[in-house]
């Protein structure tokens, strides 16, 4: 059940582009303790998505490993779940037709499906819409059912690939207090992938920023302030500083150096944190 | 919570009003439906009774519509019907069956598609009416010739968009059925299954009226009884009335045709059936 710990080592990935391989993802190294709340942030093509991907079994690493809980990643399982950017809820089930779809390969009688499904259709406040159907649903309620659709075969670890990047402002900032409220009341461990500063600050126990070509770790902040956290907490806007400038700096770095990094880079240290006490 | 709330309020708000706004525009496509058909009945009926054409050449509708009663009373026209309705039937049946089976095979299997493609392709753009030649020679001009001629005419746009159907499933959708991990059998239930009923659909409807159109064409060639036969007849015998009378009748019968399979698209697509 919850508190998975997972254990990224020595991941690497390439594509291939124009027949020529390019390395999206090098020596990536990170620890997820369990019950934690990792956020990743990083520029687009930084390699970000592809890390998640891995971890959730969906795609192969090309090197390195992926530990869930000490069993290698080899596949899906319905002990991750996962939420991805768009909803992508089946037009044709209701909202609890589309929850239940977690469930189709759990060992569970009818009943107790039927009670899950009711109990995280309420944990993510779309009561009284089981049976609505997905064109009837707003983005933001949408995306709540595909977060109960991931939680609701209870597994040790949730993987969200940009979650809230296709919601208004307003809603966004209404279901990141909502997914803070749901992953203490569970006590799950979860791994963000996001391109908004302020979003992983707000969720992230720690903050991993990502740089590009190859996608590589750039640094790691740790985020002091208790949970549940509000946006407007003095100290997550001293560290926001600090992640913005260290983008800045990944994105700067890049032109010139670029070809030189590519043959055989070794990861980046975790940098110690500047501004972790403001 | 509170925005979204409205846009889903309906079902309480006025089921009654929804349901009368449906059946107003239902009854207002119709008729709308109606007005070219009448239109040119109307132009027909004046352009006979102008003595335009002569009346061997364009017999005014009046005649035609004796000619119809005359050939409903006779049980003559129900014979012909009758015996072109069969033919279509087991035509399509059998390539519409084959078609989903081979389409199906294709979607789901790369290798099926990569072996089968070229060929069915190639096979395809051969008419149906370039067909009958060879089949003639292979089957004679029985009923064997009628259906095989039929069942390819409806297999080709069935297995066509079945195939494409199902390949144009979203990646998306298929990762959440990777993602819960279902069995094969579970991804052909939940997920391939419902997301292909509107594309196979439109095959099903393409086919059935190609098949129709094959009927046709295959009576004109080698028959001595149904609608097609009866086009031939007319032609032959200089009986406009009689040939005007088998076009309409096979023009009706492919309208209601279409509309019964629009009916069961419809009845396995409730959830989208308001969203247009």
């Amino acid at each position: 059940m919850p508190d998975s710990r997972i254990e990224i080592a020595r991941v690497a990935k390439d594509f291939s582009v124009d027949g020529r391989p390019l390395r999206a993802l090098d020596g990536i190294d990170l620890t997820v303790a369990p019950g934690e709340f990792v956020t990743i942030v990083g520029a687009s093509g930084c390699g970000k998505s592809t890390l998640l991907r891995i971890v959730a079994g969906l795609d192969p690493a090309h090197d390195g490993e992926v530990r869930h809980d000490g069993r290698p990643v080899t596949g899906p399982s319905l002990q991750r779940g996962i939420v991805f950017q768009e909803p992508r809820l089946f037009p044709w089930l209701t909202v609890a037709g589309n929850i239940g779809l977690g469930l189709e390969n759990a060992p569970l009688s009818a009943a107790e499906r039927a009670r899950l499904v009711a109990e995280h259709v309420a944990l993510v406040g779309l009561s009284g819409f089981e049976n609505a159907y997905p064109r009837q649903l707003s983005g933001g309620m949408a995306q709540r059912a595909a977060i109960a659709r991931g939680l609701v075969n209870r597994p040790g670890l949730l993987l969200l690939d940009e979650p809230f990047g296709a919601l208004d402002a307003l809603t966004r900032a209404r279901l990141q207090d909502e997914l803070q409220r749901i992953c203490a009341h569970e006590g799950i461990t979860a791994l963000l992938v996001t391109h908004d500063v302020d979003e992983a600050l707000l969720l992230g126990d720690r903050v991993v920023v990502m740089a590009p070509r190859p996608g590589r770790i750039a640094e790691i902040l740790d985020v002091s302030a208790s949970k549940p956290r509000d946006r407007r907490d003095p100290v997550l806007a001293a560290l926001r500083h600090a992640i913005l400038d260290r983008l800045e700096a990944t994105q700067a770095a890049q032109p010139q150096t670029a070809t030189a990094r590519e043959a055989g880079r070794r990861p980046a240290a975790t940098l110690p944190l500047a501004a972790r006490s403001a | 919570m509170t925005a979204p709330v409205t846009a889903i309020a309906w079902p309480a708000r006025g089921l009654a009003a929804s349901l009368h706004r449906r059946v107003h525009r239902h009854l207002a496509s119709i008729a709308l439906g109606l007005v070219v058909p009448l239109g040119l009945l109307v132009a027909w009926a004046a352009a006979a009774a102008s003595g335009w054409l002569p009346e061997q050449i364009l017999p005014a509708p009046r005649i035609v519509a004796e000619t119809l009663v005359e050939m409903v009373r006779s049980g003559e026209l129900a014979q012909h019907a009758g015996i072109s309705g069969l033919r279509v039937l087991a035509g399509f049946s059998l390539g519409a069956g084959l078609g989903l089976l081979l389409g199906a095979a294709m979607g789901l299997s790369r290798r099926v598609e990569d072996t089968v493609q070229p060929l069915f392709t190639a096979l395809a753009q051969v008419p149906t009416l370039g067909w009958i030649p060879l089949l003639m020679l292979f089957l004679g001009i029985g009923e064997t010739l009628k259906i095989v001629v039929i069942a390819k005419a409806a297999l080709v746009p069935v297995t066509l968009n079945t195939a494409s159907g199902i390949r144009a499933i979203p990646e998306g959708y298929r990762e959440v059925a990777r993602a819960y991990r279902f069995t094969r059998v579970q991804t052909l239930r939940r997920l391939i299954l419902p997301a292909s009923v509107p594309p196979v659909f439109t095959g099903i409807r393409y086919g059935l009226t190609k098949a129709w159109t094959a009927l046709v064409a295959v009576e004109l060639l080698a028959s001595a009884e149904g609608l097609g036969y009866l086009l031939v007849w007319g032609r032959q015998m200089f009986w406009l009335d009689t040939m005007i009378v088998a076009m309409a009748l096979i023009g009706l019968v492919g309208v209601a045709m279409d509309a019964g399979l629009a009916r069961i698209e419809a009845r396995l697509q409730l959830w989208r059936i308001d969203a247009r």
